[in-house]
């Protein structure tokens, strides 16, 4: 009767930002991102690639709550570079990852469709 | 960028073991288990496929109320090589969501009827679909019989009738993902494991007496080692085989010999095991599974908006820190 539609767990409301940006204001070089209606899929592997980089102090990811579909990545970086950057340089480093992997897996199929 | 373009980026390796359409197993090296998690989750949960998602019953005279077959219905695997290109039916601009439109449904038609005393099965089969690329998987793979043996094949029964039972119905395919209703999942199990790393201490192992070898290999539930019959040695037969239940750790300890063996979970290599429910190729769900997991990157890329934001913001906070 008043169960939220199933879809308001992925699809981003009208008019609200898919990823927002708050800078730490105690801290330099310190920030969170508030990713709507992400999960531990991409949370993970986000702070896990941002662990690889060696500027980054600090990156974690939480779900506040399981009911509020968004996650929240907190990064701190050294002083030669920023958040935004280290988030940038994930995302690319990890779409370069995933490149790979798709070119190798097809690699790796067509010789499999060859054999028999 | 300050400092130059320290890339952290990694290449994975693949290696393939063993294909089928609907089955596949294969190594996955230097990557993390984050990486390994994402695609497993995203090929159960955001890998696209078709599914009926809307029924209109003209008749239904049988056995089954209507919302209980709309539901049977919906579970039916539907054949989604097209899902990909394919518009979600909110997204989509060219129609206003009934159905008729090409970009982002499937129409299909039911209508049975039993005139005769024996039971009638209604089946997948039955199933009239106005797309023939979307089609019932078990109808598909009957048309091309290579797939499987199709003999033993009688359909996915819907209901059952009895004399004078009509069932007659409009019925609505849309795309989806698993994430909103599990009869969208591609996936009928995606699993990955760390390889094991089994090293036996063979002077340990040595002191023992060939009964001792014997109960020792024993004491492991699953068959991981095995003895030599040529050179009496105690050899590692299947290492995937081992489920890290430490059987055989503890086992060495009862026996007074501690450190016989020692097993590591080798932490970037993973063994998946991937099986489709037929909607898709087990291979093609690997490859959609990456591409959509970079679709999903790209929608968390910063805005420019916002990284402008961010500029202004930090000049303030220059000369604010004083400089």
């Amino acid at each position: 009767m008043n169960a939220p539609d199933r879809y308001e767990r992925f699809v981003v409301p009208e008019g609200t930002k898919k990823v927002s940006y708050e800078r730490d204001t105690k801290i330099i070089n310190a920030a969170s991102f508030t990713i709507e209606r992400e999960d531990h899929t991409v949370g993970n592997i986000l702070r896990m690639q941002l662990h690889r980089d060696p500027n980054v102090l600090f990156a974690g990811y939480k779900l506040p709550h399981p009911l509020q579909y968004k996650i929240i990545v907190r990064i701190h970086t050294a002083s030669q570079s920023s958040p935004m950057q280290a988030y940038n340089q994930a995302i690319n480093d990890l779409d370069k990852e995933l490149d790979h992997l798709k070119t190798v897996f097809e690699e790796e199929v067509l010789k499999h469709s060859r054999d028999y | 960028m300050e400092g130059g373009v320290a890339t952290n980026q990694r290449f994975p390796k693949i290696k393939i073991r063993e294909i089928k359409d609907d089955y596949l197993k294969f190594e996955l090296r230097e990557t993390d288990a984050s990486m390994a998690n994402a695609l497993r989750r995203v090929m159960i949960a955001e890998v696209p496929t078709i599914a009926i998602d809307l029924v209109e019953i003209e008749v239904n005279s049988s056995v089954l109320n209507d919302e209980f077959i709309s539901h049977r219905l919906g579970l039916i695997p539907l054949t989604s090589d097209r899902a990909m290109g394919m518009r979600f039916s909110r997204d989509c601009d060219a129609c206003d969501g009934d159905g008729q439109c090409e970009h982002c449904s499937v129409e299909f038609h039911l209508d049975v009827r039993c005139d005769q005393d024996q039971t009638l099965d209604v089946t997948s089969a039955d199933l009239m679909s106005t797309d023939p690329s979307v089609l019932p998987v078990d109808v598909a793979a009957k048309s091309n019989s290579s797939a499987y043996d199709a003999s033993e094949n009688r359909g996915i029964i819907i209901v059952k009738l009895r004399r004078g039972q009509e069932l007659r119905l409009r019925a609505i395919a849309r795309k989806g993902i698993g994430k909103d209703h599990a009869k969208w999942s591609p996936a009928a199990t995606v699993t990955f494991m760390y390889e094991p790393e089994i090293r036996i201490n063979e002077e340990m192992m040595e002191s023992l007496s060939i009964d001792e070898k014997r109960s020792w290999i024993e004491s492991s539930p699953t068959k991981v080692f095995d003895i030599d019959p040529n050179t009496q040695q105690v050899v590692v037969t299947d290492p995937e085989a081992y489920t890290y239940d430490e059987e055989v750790i503890k086992k060495a300890e009862a026996m007074g010999k501690p450190g016989l063996v020692e097993i590591e979970a080798k932490e970037d290599s993973f063994i998946f095991t991937v099986e489709s429910t037929g909607a898709i190729k087990a291979s093609k769900l690997v490859v959609n599974a990456i591409e959509v997991l970079k679709q999903k990157l790209d929608a968390v890329r910063l805005s420019d908006d916002t990284v402008e934001a961010d500029d202004q913001f930090g000049e303030l906070g220059v000369h604010m820190r004083g400089g």
